[in-house]
């Protein structure tokens, strides 16, 4: 797998990209957003692309948003480009921006994710396979500041699978996660669509876009 | 180099106001504590004949009564003269112009001899000017002025005043002593008066000599009450006067609102470029620096059974960076408050910035610096670190002093610092810059801040603030 890294911690550009050296993949690494759209953001150039770009938020020059921003653009310039932004912190807000169109291959996780080394190549994995993957602490902020009432209808557990779904996890990851068997998750699933007023659907992704938005709007206009 | 008193505009130079002159307005019960203290205090009442007052009166009197009849008598027949001249080809306004500019000067004189007489501070009013530039304008302002009239008016009645109190405080102590002295004089004459028996000559005598220093005092406070509004400024005067001291004091009191504005916002946006700063460092190094090493870590047990060369490779690069990481965060501690300044106080923290500039540094540090406040210790303490990072960052120089004492010169004592190199100057403190964020600093504890860096010639930057801050 072709992976591009943006990052301008150099000790932590160099950490990732032995880990995925190790781990058989082809890695390139930039240091700034600049360089980094200056090498991937020519239209037509999709042979050229990668097949995961990790990045970093904040990056030179500014040190703000760069690598969010850099993210955003390449999305609209590549659209089936799979990106999975690291950052120091996540916040609701960027992540709304960045999920703001389709939500396939996408993926926004809080840099210290990367430690755990497993979880951070299973994230990258998905992201590359075209999932959606969202850093829990987002999802926490999203059900924090969530105004809908209808939250309190579920119970402990499914407001828990519910959280999983929106991170953008499968039946299965879910299953695996809270060590329960594949029925009982499908059942609470169904349990939240329905208690929720939102359609069944199988396909993840437009299962997270559903979620998220669900949890996005305010109680009076449901959906 | 001589030691630079002034500092730019905005910055802590700009001192408390002192509190503004207060207004001419005398309370008119001062002057009877000054020239009649009978009527304030019953014991001066009653010790009436010898009070400085009473005496003081007398004199006053004795001069003014031949001085004041004079000017009654050259200012009532100018006056008159004046008047009556007026039509005879305005001879008589000339006159009167004299008169009352010679009045000015009477006022003046007299206004001098009350207050070496009697210690009555009348202040000194201010005329109609001309209203037009011309020479008939400038020539005939005074007989438009109010005050010149008045000052004349005060030379009409004032010699009635001061006469009785000539007649009735003088005269009437040596009619009391008269009569006091009448049964000896009766004796050594062999006078015979078989129907006034002798006490009561004496009797009239005690109260006289007591009801007339009462009755000078009076006529002498009468007499400064008159002299007041007739020899002094108006009452629309004075009332102006005060306003004005009143607007200056509240001028006074928005500039200083104004400083304490601006440098309390200064200091807010100062502090704010510090957590700013903080954070910055905090998120670019040891943040990532432990992301990194959570990577290595990680790599470490992954690789742990199938590649242990390669996972002890990543333990020693972890270690490694845990080591530098807790350097940095060593640094950035102690950039936030050092321990050794609380512990041990500026002098020894001093010495510990000294000890890790790269430039070679003496610190002089005067006595009792502990009596100024740990926020006046911990600003002069950043001012010196900022200032040595800069000198080893920018100055070229081959060494640095520090100087740090306390100056008492009595009720504000202030903490001053001095930090000197013999480098290439040019220093600015640009805004923005850490220098910049802490003559805000400076300024928000009311301190003054002053740097004097000449190219090629050194740089040297004095910064006082009150050790009370």
């Amino acid at each position: 797998m072709r992976v591009v890294i943006a990052e301008d911690s150099v000790l932590l550009l160099d950490g990732l990209t032995r880990l995925l050296a190790a781990e058989g993949h082809d890695v390139v690494g930039y240091k700034t957003a600049d360089e980094l759209v200056a090498n991937l953001g020519r239209r037509g150039s999709s042979a050229a692309l990668p097949d995961v770009l990790v990045t970093d938020v904040r990056m030179p020059p500014t040190h703000t948003d760069e690598g969010l921003r850099a993210a955003i653009h390449l999305r609209s310039l590549h659209p089936a480009l799979p990106i999975l932004v690291l950052s120091q912190y996540v916040e609701q807000r960027y992540a709304r921006e960045l999920f703001a169109g389709d939500v396939r291959g996408l993926g926004y996780v809080l840099k210290d994710r990367v430690a755990d080394v497993d979880d951070f190549l299973e994230a990258l994995a998905r992201v590359a396979a075209g999932g959606t993957v969202i850093d829990p602490e987002v999802v926490a902020q999203i059900l924090a500041r969530s105004r809908r009432t209808d939250l309190d209808t579920l119970t402990p557990r499914e407001r828990e699978v519910l959280g999983l779904m929106a991170e953008g996890r499968s039946n299965t990851a879910i299953a695996d996660r809270l060590v329960v068997g594949l029925p009982a998750v499908e059942k609470h699933v169904t349990s939240i669509l329905t208690k929720l007023g939102l359609a069944q659907d199988a396909d993840d992704h437009r299962r997270v876009l559903a979620v998220l938005r669900w949890l996005d709007q305010n109680p009076g206009e449901r959906a | 180099m001589t030691t630079p008193t002034t500092a730019p505009p905005g910055t802590g130079a700009d001192r408390p106001q002192g509190a503004p002159a207060p207004a001419p307005d005398v309370p008119l019960a001062d002057d009877v504590a000054t020239v009649a203290p009978a009527f304030a205090d019953p014991r001066a009442l009653l010790l009436a004949p010898v009070t400085p007052a009473t005496w003081r009166g007398y004199g006053q009197a004795a001069i003014g009564f031949p001085w004041l009849l004079t000017v009654f008598v050259v200012a009532v027949t100018a006056f008159w003269l004046g008047v009556g001249l007026v039509f005879l080809f305005g001879v008589g306004l000339l006159l009167l112009i004299v008169t009352l500019l010679a009045a000015r000067w009477f006022a003046r004189v007299e206004r001098a001899r009350l207050r070496a007489q009697l210690g009555t501070d009348i202040p000194t009013p201010t005329y109609r000017r001309a209203t037009g530039t011309g020479a008939w304008a400038r020539m005939f302002a005074p007989l438009r002025d109010a005050r010149s009239w008045v000052h004349l008016g005060y030379a009409g009645v004032a010699w009635l005043v001061v006469t009785l109190t000539w007649s009735l405080g003088i005269g009437g102590t040596g009619w009391a002593l008269a009569l006091l002295a009448f049964p000896a004089v009766a004796g050594i004459a062999g006078l015979d008066h078989p129907d006034v028996p002798l006490w009561f000559p004496v009797l009239i005598g005690v109260v006289s000599l007591w009801l007339a220093p009462v009755l000078s005092q009076a006529l002498t406070l009468l007499h400064v009450r008159l002299a007041r509004p007739l020899l002094g400024p108006s009452r629309r005067d004075l009332d102006e006067a005060r306003v004005r001291a009143e607007q200056e004091r509240a001028r006074a009191a928005e500039d200083r609102a104004a400083v304490l504005t601006e440098t309390r916002t200064a200091a807010v946006g100062a502090a704010d470029e510090e957590r700013r700063r903080i954070e910055r460092d905090l998120h670019d190094g040891a943040q990532q620096r432990l992301v990194a090493l959570g990577v290595e870590l990680g790599v470490a047990r992954r690789t742990a059974e199938t590649d242990p060369e390669g996972a002890a490779a990543a333990l020693d690069h972890a270690h490694r960076e845990v080591k530098e990481t807790l350097a940095e965060l060593r640094d950035l501690v102690r950039g936030i408050h050092p321990a050794v300044l609380t512990d041990r106080g500026l002098d020894a923290a001093l010495s510990a910035l000294a000890v890790r500039s790269p430039v070679p540094v003496t610190v002089d540090a005067g006595e009792g610096l502990d009596r100024a406040s740990a926020t006046a210790q911990a600003a002069a303490y950043f001012v010196t670190a900022e200032a040595l990072t800069n000198i080893a960052k920018h100055a070229e120089a081959t060494r640095a002093h520090v100087t740090v004492q306390v100056l008492d010169d009595g009720a504000d004592p202030r903490l001053r610092l001095v930090v000197s190199d013999d480098g290439r100057g040019g220093a600015a403190g640009a805004p923005g810059s850490g220098l910049d964020g802490l003559r805000a600093r400076v300024a928000a504890l009311d301190g003054s801040f002053d740097l004097v860096s000449p190219a090629g010639r050194g740089t040297r930057l004095t910064v006082e603030v009150p050790c009370a801050s």
